[in-house]
């Protein structure tokens, strides 16, 4: 594998980077390397207070903007009609490089201050306008009713008047004429009006019933319409009351208890005219805020409409702007020189790249002073980085999930892309499931772009982001559906089937006819009352066989990794006992099912031993096998020989790198090497540190102890004795977890059964248009059932078993998974993040 | 007919196809992961048709059934 191209076996080389930036051309060069997304910046000031960074006051700045920019969002949220804001791929750039970036910012920060202000005071008048509006309907409404107690009283001021005592008034009856021409003279009772809660009336009622000893006449109508807030939108339902009573100290009780209970109190005149006017006035001037509240709304709305426009541009600014001094923050400052010193991560393979692009950024600042890029050696573990495209991304995605791979190991996601749907669809294989699911992978790859860009949601989102592993899935699926021979649990008759069937008592039997069915299970075990059993037995056996050479295949990716890192040593003390001891038993046990299906038991005159049996029997009594079971002859020497050499193998794998370490250690402290805590001895530094020193321009650099392993002799012994224990009991119980692949497998099939027989098979033999109707429902049920509880559901738990699968059973064979990802400034990225 | 001669043969003409894959295959940024992607396709296909074949070799059960009564 050529070093001119990535590749996804490993992750890509990266160097260590210092870059001296002129102070004048900084914030371009940075917007330049966030736009190419390869430079993962390093803190050079890890002591400072975030408050105390040199570029605080523009984060503030930034951040005062993001708010302004969060309120516009929220106010446009708020708005019952939708405000359309454009999109971000659909608005033009606002040019934050170069010459003219101060001003534009200034810019920026003053539009957004102007559009805050002006929002805030509609909001505010907007809010002032709905009280007063509020107000003057309460008063409307008091008026009318008022209005209706008025005339109600008129009419019984007879009875009224008999307990009214004062002394102008005429004792006579005759006088009624008098009375009715003057009634407004006479009727000189004293009232309090006002509008309160709907729920306080009652109390009202009472108390002052119990204040006043009784001398009131109260009366209350409802307010039909309840009064909404227009800034909360909430409702209150109100009364109007209207409450007579006589004396001055009276009134004023009641006055101040109903204003205690929360009414509102509203001044209305006795004289009818007088109130006919005011009713007037009232009207007038609730139609006057009508209209400005409605002018108002409108160029609330105009303006939101403008912020619409802009939204997402400015958002976009703002958050770059921000990232960018934020990354600023992180260069040390040298004040001699008056640059930026930055120090960070980038792959060895894009140096040109950015060399180029800080050329770019030189151009475009209109500077001619250009930031000088070198490269340093160091010996700590730079991030991990693995190159991928769309097709890759979701697979190595879901294999980084356990852990990011050790920087330059094998990368396990690569062999994921085949492994991983083949382990999938051996779990899942029916042909038409599996094209429901293709289909579907076919139609989101299909309008990908589109919906890239939307916001898919939490639910379509990550299937979105799987696409192509669920395509490879579809497709895989397909073949092992072929295998299986099941489409919606029914099978296909391609080829002729092996079995001919004869009728014996009442029972069909099948014979053989020589004839092997090519490709796939024969469909006559589909039939069959006992097909369980030989499908058992032929899915149980593939998960074991596959499994074996699975595991195989993981542990020797073991061999690349001790290549590259110079562990020679550990091929011949790990790599070979583990190779060998899974061989010696599982191996085995794998060509004894690949042998017993190839020998015809018909021509044999020993019986087929049970393999199960047959492994059990060569640990617990090894050397005697039972000539009338035997696999082959001389099969208990050859199991006692590999039960040996497996009992070897642990030992091996216990003690043989220990005892190296510790002849290593023997050797280097009898040349008069003393270990790192002390320091008389000469340093065990390599050449590349002492490199630093050279380079660092006097500089003290800090080297990193913790990257010396610990050769501490007892941690040794320990680690490989849990490395000795998890590897043979993991042989084991790892083979069998492969079992999985064959529980899912008839559980699908299982299921894909039962669901046909329950719904399309009772209904398919119906004739006449009742048996259409019936197909019809019956139908469409058996179709969203299959795709939601077998396909959804069923994929779901199939693609978590193939994960865990790759997480456990392969990754222990082989993978560290000891690295940090790689995690470049790039603006595309800050759009993922929030 | 039935014998292990299938089982060989096929596995010589999928030995055959995985050199063309790795022989076949462009230089370009993509050459490991398509190699590595077609390689372990043909592996993976060929070993579950070769154990599906071989478990039906000669089997040591027969298939019965009883017999339906067609509606």
């Amino acid at each position: 594998m050529g070093d001119d191209y990535p590749s996804m076996f490993r992750s890509e080389p990266m160097s260590l980077v210092q870059l001296y930036i002129p102070t004048e051309v900084a914030h371009d060069t940075v917007a330049e390397l966030g736009e190419l997304g390869n430079v993962e910046f390093k803190d050079l000031n890890p002591t400072v207070n975030p408050f105390q960074r040199s570029f605080v006051g523009e984060i503030r700045r930034f951040e005062e903007m993001a708010r302004r920019i969060r309120f516009f969002t929220s106010q446009i949220e708020k708005e019952k009609d939708h405000i359309p804001i454009r999109p971000l791929y659909d608005s033009a750039p606002l040019i934050t490089v170069g010459p003219r970036a101060a001003r534009t910012i200034d810019e920026l920060d003053e539009v957004l201050g102007e559009h805050e202000a002006r929002l805030l005071q509609m909001n505010d008048s907007y809010k002032t306008l709905g009280e007063r509006m509020r107000e003057l309907s309460e008063a409307r409404h008091v008026l009318r009713e008022t209005a209706v107690f008025f005339d109600k009283a008129e009419t019984q001021q007879v009875d009224a008047r008999a307990s009214f005592d004062e002394s102008s008034a005429p004792l006579l009856q005759h006088d009624d004429r008098e009375t009715q021409y003057s009634s407004t003279v006479q009727f000189d009772l004293e009232f309090v009006a006002g509008t309160i809660d709907r729920a306080r009336v009652p109390t009202l009622e009472r108390v002052l019933w119990r204040i006043l000893r009784g001398n009131l006449y109260m009366n209350h109508t409802d307010i039909p319409e309840p009064f909404v807030d227009p800034v909360t939108g909430e409702e209150t339902r109100k009364n109007v009351f209207i409450i007579f009573a006589h004396g001055e100290a009276i009134l004023a009780k009641i006055k101040k208890v109903a204003v205690s209970m929360g009414a509102t109190l509203y001044p209305i005149d006795a004289n009818v005219d007088k109130r006919a006017d005011s009713l007037r006035e009232v009207t007038i001037r609730l139609d006057d805020l009508q209209t400005v509240l409605y002018h108002t709304g409108i160029t609330r709305r105009s303006e939101l409409l403008t912020i619409g426009e802009n939204l997402s541009r400015w958002e976009d600014v703002v958050r770059k702007e921000k990232a960018i001094y934020e990354t600023m923050n992180l260069f040390n400052y040298d004040v001699r020189r008056k640059t930026l010193v930055a120090e960070g991560w980038c792959p060895t393979r894009d140096l040109t790249m950015i060399q180029m692009a800080l050329r770019h950024a030189t151009e475009e600042s209109g500077t001619n002073i250009a930031p000088i890029l070198q490269e340093l050696r160091t010996n700590k573990t730079p991030p991990t980085f693995v190159r991928t495209n769309k097709f890759t991304e979701g697979f190595q995605t879901i294999m980084d999930s356990y852990g990011i791979a050790t920087y330059q190991e094998v990368n396990p996601g690569l062999f994921a892309i085949i492994t991983f749907p083949f382990l999938f669809a051996i779990m899942f294989g029916d042909i038409g499931h599996g094209f429901i699911i293709l289909f579907a992978a076919i139609y989101m790859i299909i309008n990908e772009k589109k919906w890239a860009k939307a916001d898919l949601g939490e639910l379509v989102g990550p299937f979105f982001f799987g696409r192509y592993i669920i395509l490879l899935m579809g497709l895989f699926s397909l073949y092992t559906g072929l295998m299986y021979n099941d489409i919606f649990s029914k099978a296909l008759h391609f080829w002729q089937s092996g079995w001919d069937f004869q009728d014996v008592n009442g029972v069909e039997w099948g014979r053989p006819n020589g004839r092997v069915y090519p490709f796939g299970l024969d469909p006559a075990w589909h039939e069959a009352d006992n097909g369980m059993v030989f499908t058992n037995s032929y899915k149980m056996k593939m998960s074991v066989v596959l499994g074996v050479i699975h595991m195989t295949f993981a542990l020797c990716l073991q061999l690349p990794n001790h290549i590259k890192f110079n562990r020679t040593l550990d091929i011949y003390t790990n790599f070979i006992p583990q190779m060998v001891f899974l061989q010696s038993i599982f191996g085995y046990l794998v060509l004894c099912i690949l042998y017993k299906w190839s020998i015809d038991w018909t021509t044999r005159s020993t019986e087929p031993p049970s393999l199960l049996n047959m492994l059990i029997g060569m640990f617990l009594s090894p050397g005697s096998v039972d000539p009338r079971t035997q696999l082959y002859p001389g099969q208990g020497f050859v199991q006692v020989l590999l039960v040996l050499i497996a009992a070897i193998c642990v030992p091996w794998m216990l003690c043989a790198k220990p005892y190296f370490e510790w002849k290593e250690m023997q050797q280097t402290h009898g040349q008069g090497y003393v270990g790192l805590d002390h320091y008389d001895g000469p340093r065990q530094s390599s050449d590349q540190v002492l490199e630093i020193e050279e380079e660092g321009n006097g500089r003290v650099i800090v080297e990193e102890m913790e990257e010396h392993e610990q050769h501490d002799f007892s941690e040794v012994v320990i680690h490989q004795i849990i490395h000795t224990i998890e590897f043979c009991l993991g042989c084991i119980s790892h083979t069998a977890s492969y079992l999985r692949l064959w529980a899912l497998s008839l559980a699908h099939a299982q299921l894909s059964e039962v669901l046909w027989m329950m719904t399309l098979e009772n209904v398919l033999g119906m004739s006449g248009l009742i048996g259409y109707i019936y197909l019809a429902l019956v139908g469409g049920l058996w179709f969203s059932a299959t795709v939601f509880i077998l396909c959804i559901m069923e994929g779901l738990s199939a693609f978590l078993h193939a994960l865990r699968l790759h997480w456990v059973e392969a990754n222990s064979k082989h993978y560290q998974g000891e690295g940090y990802a790689f995690t470049p400034l790039s603006f595309a990225k800050l759009d993922e993040k929030d | 007919m039935a014998s292990l001669f299938p089982v060989f043969f096929v596995l010589f003409i999928v030995l055959g196809l995985e050199a063309c894959a790795y022989l076949l295959v462009p230089k370009g940024p993509h050459q490991t992961t398509l190699r590595t992607a077609f390689m372990l396709t043909f592996a993976s296909l060929y070993l579950m048709w070769m154990i599906t074949y071989l478990a039906q070799l000669h089997p040591l059960i027969s298939p019965y059934r009883s017999l339906k009564i067609e509606s």
